[in-house]
């Protein structure tokens, strides 16, 4: 794997923690009570967290799968290449 | 190279983010200006920054991976790269004063034979108005005869 993408791949790992931190901070910092309204900041920390980590595992996935399909392809070139030159 | 594009994206939505958390406490008006930070303004605040800066980072390595993808490919060219087919060789001073005397020759062929072309058309046309008036011709011819006898 290319330098640049094994560096952005943890970027976006990052970027995930990053929503779960966001999504829990609420209750763990408890500016937010349990069991009370929900006031303006914890709604738009948990919106924000969650759009974050779905959107950091939808760029994890989506780059797995079109990374694998990379390598099959590589793989598949030169595996014609080698019957070609035998 | 898709993957890519969609690391890049990725990375771009983490930026605006980012950029969210760090606005949101005054766009949504739990924090005052002015007035000291309250706990939820700390914890957007310092998670968007972070968020920020390393989300431009990744989106700078998922697009220099997508460029260095592009060039493997022969998709993008290298800034100043020699084109294909013709290595340049290590070459002689002296070949290099050949070369570029040939490329000042070549500069100025074309000046030289339109030179070339408009003298003859002028000849021509003296020519042909001295053949339109032979009597000034033989006038000329027989001045030119009295200026020897003279002589």
């Amino acid at each position: 794997m290319a330098p640049q993408a094994r560096g952005g791949l943890i970027v976006t790992v990052v970027g995930f923690f990053a929503g779960i931190w966001l999504f829990l901070a609420p209750f763990l910092v408890e500016y937010q009570k349990v069991g009370q309204d929900w006031i303006d900041a914890t709604k738009n920390d948990l919106w924000t967290g969650g759009a974050l980590m779905a959107f950091s595992a939808l760029t994890l996935i989506l780059f797995a799968a079109f990374a694998l399909r990379d390598a099959a392809r590589d793989a598949e070139q030169k595996n014609t290449a080698e019957a070609e030159e035998s | 190279m898709v993957k890519y594009v969609i690391g890049a994206t990725g990375a771009l939505l983490g930026v605006l983010a980012g950029a969210w958390l760090m606005l949101a406490p005054f766009a949504l008006a739990y924090q005052n200006s002015g007035a000291d930070w309250a706990d939820p303004t700390f914890v957007d605040f310092w998670t968007g920054l972070p968020l920020l800066v390393v989300s431009v980072v990744g989106m700078i390595l998922y697009v220099s991976g997508l460029v260095e993808e592009l060039r493997r490919r022969g998709i993008m060219r290298r800034p100043y790269a020699e084109p294909a087919g013709q290595p340049q060789a290590p070459s002689e001073p002296s070949d290099n004063a050949s070369g570029s005397e040939n490329n000042m020759e070549q500069v100025l062929l074309p000046l030289v034979t339109a030179m070339l072309k408009d003298m003859q058309e002028r000849d021509r046309g003296r020519s042909e108005t001295h053949q339109e008036t032979p009597n000034n011709v033989q006038q000329a011819r027989s001045a030119g005869e009295e200026g020897s006898v003279r002589s």
